[in-house]
């Protein structure tokens, strides 16, 4: 994490909150502006946790999934009243089909950077203890799944590093040694994964895991900074689900593109989503008048 | 170990379901052609297959019309989007005399005269019925007014049982392009054999 971002401190309820209303707002409204929106405050928000270097290093991906996503969609859907010109089938290539790809691809996009966010704010123990007496099962399985990838990364590079020490390197040596030092990395991390499940099992077990009775340890308090965040986004998502309602985010990319142009719902769905901006920005204000008065 | 193998087993499965899937084509039903076309009535132009038949430079002409007059009945199953589209007398391409060449078929025509008329249309070519199929013309898609909506042609006031690419025209046929909402029975051209 780049910096200490100010929305991780907040009660996990009111990050489960933000990041479902986000969503929803993201992948059901195909409204150009919202979607401009949600992509730039994603972008933002992700470069406040992770830096420009993370945000970079996604983008390393996402931008070519997003092309993809976007010339996908002329290349298979021929509507629109715009026809620009025709592709070799015959079919005609249409303006509206192209904005439409570029819509999705947007979409696309946003999303990723989204939950890109939401791992880092909203943490597993947040979240086992968000779910854990509604669904005790599942959200143990969520979140040993989900840290299971990483886990399972940070191991094999640290194997790999030992195997190196010992003259075993995967980047030296014939093709046929090399796979074969990688073969013996593979091997240790999935023997490591293995005991390591019946270490955790043995470990729950210990400490009682399943046993009725039990309670759980927590720390989130629900303080008078969380009653105004809770009353903010209650209020913007208020506004935003009435404008929606009202039909002020209604688009249609076909036949040709027409819809609402509501300034002020599309105000409540920029100020809903950069509450976790303005925070950070409003903590790092305070911050700096609290250091110059020393 | 065994939920590798069980995955496995479960892919082989999938991939024998798909390979019997496409090897072996459905059965065609009583008396219907390797495209699963039913007879042609007596005196009615039989299908050409696209592709077997030879296009020469000899020119003639046919009249081409293209009409969503049904719609102008339901226009509350028409999609909210697509209302401004339909024109108030329901003619997207009043009947025109258009110039095409031996050998070619009703969908040749509507392509090129699509074409050079700027106006829109999507065909996808199915392989089963080895025909281009209209899927929409001026913006007004199959299903856009009901679920029984889509495009339908006839050729001298017969609706052919068969895809507009294997309809041969002659000299001064009468094309029509007509938008159904009811699977052709509101503009008589229902075809029972077609299910």
């Amino acid at each position: 994490m780049a910096q200490r971002d100010s929305f991780s401190g907040c009660h996990p309820g009111l990050n489960m909150l933000y990041f479902a209303a986000v969503l929803a707002v993201t992948i059901l409204c195909a409204h150009p502006v919202t979607l401009a929106i949600s992509f730039g405050t994603a972008g933002a928000y992700c470069v406040q946790l992770y830096g420009w270097g993370g945000f970079g290093r996604r983008c390393l991906w996402l931008v070519p999934m997003m092309a993809m996503a976007a010339l996908i969609n002329p290349l298979f859907s021929h509507e629109g009243a715009t026809i620009l010109t025709y592709l070799p089938s015959g079919n005609p290539l249409t303006l509206e089909s192209i904005l439409y790809g570029l819509a999705a691809a947007v979409i696309l996009g946003a999303a990723v950077l989204w939950f890109g966010c939401m791992t880092a704010v909203l943490t597993t123990d947040k979240f086992v203890w968000l779910f854990g007496r509604l669904l005790p099962a599942l959200s143990l399985l969520l979140s040993m799944t989900l840290r299971f990838v990483p886990r399972l990364v940070r191991q094999f590079g640290q194997v790999r590093q030992a195997q190196q020490c010992v003259g075993r390197d995967i980047s030296r040596g014939s093709v046929l040694r090399r796979v074969g030092s990688a073969v013996t990395i593979l091997s240790i991390t999935l023997t490591w994964a293995l005991e390591n499940a019946i270490e955790t099992a043995d470990s729950m077990n210990s400490r009682g895991y399943g046993l009725p009775g039990r309670t759980a340890f927590s720390i989130y308090r629900f303080d008078k900074r969380d009653v105004l965040v809770l009353a903010w986004l209650l209020l913007c998502c208020g506004c935003v689900a009435a404008g929606w309602m009202s039909g002020g985010l209604a688009w249609a990319y076909y036949p040709v593109l027409q819809g609402d142009q509501a300034v002020l719902v599309q105000a409540a769905v920029l100020a809903l989503f950069l509450t976790p901006v303005i925070l950070n920005v409003r903590e790092e204000c305070v911050w700096k008048r609290l250091r110059s008065e020393i | 170990m065994k939920k590798l193998s069980v995955f496995l087993a479960l892919v082989l499965l999938l991939l024998a379901g798909c390979g019997t899937g496409s090897a072996s084509s459905p059965p065609a039903p009583d008396g219907a052609d390797r495209y699963l076309t039913q007879p042609v009535p007596e005196g009615k132009p039989a299908p050409v297959e696209p592709g077997q038949v030879e296009i020469t430079d000899t020119a003639y002409t046919c009249t081409l019309s293209i009409s969503c007059v049904s719609i102008l009945e339901h226009p509350e199953l028409l999609v909210k989007e697509k209302q401004s589209l339909v024109p108030g007398d329901g003619w997207l391409l009043k009947p025109t005399v258009v110039t095409f060449y031996e050998g070619e078929s009703v969908f040749d025509v509507l392509l090129r005269t699509c074409k050079q008329q700027r106006l829109h249309m999507e065909f996808e070519d199915t392989p089963i019925y080895n025909s281009a199929y209209i899927e929409g013309i001026g913006n007004l898609y199959e299903f856009d007014c009901g679920d029984l909506s889509g495009w339908m042609y006839k050729v001298n006031d017969w609706f052919p049982n068969y895809g507009c690419s294997r309809y041969t025209l002659k000299q001064g046929d009468v094309v029509c392009w007509e938008y159904t909402c009811d699977l052709g029975r509101d503009i008589n051209g229902y075809i029972r054999e077609m299910r």
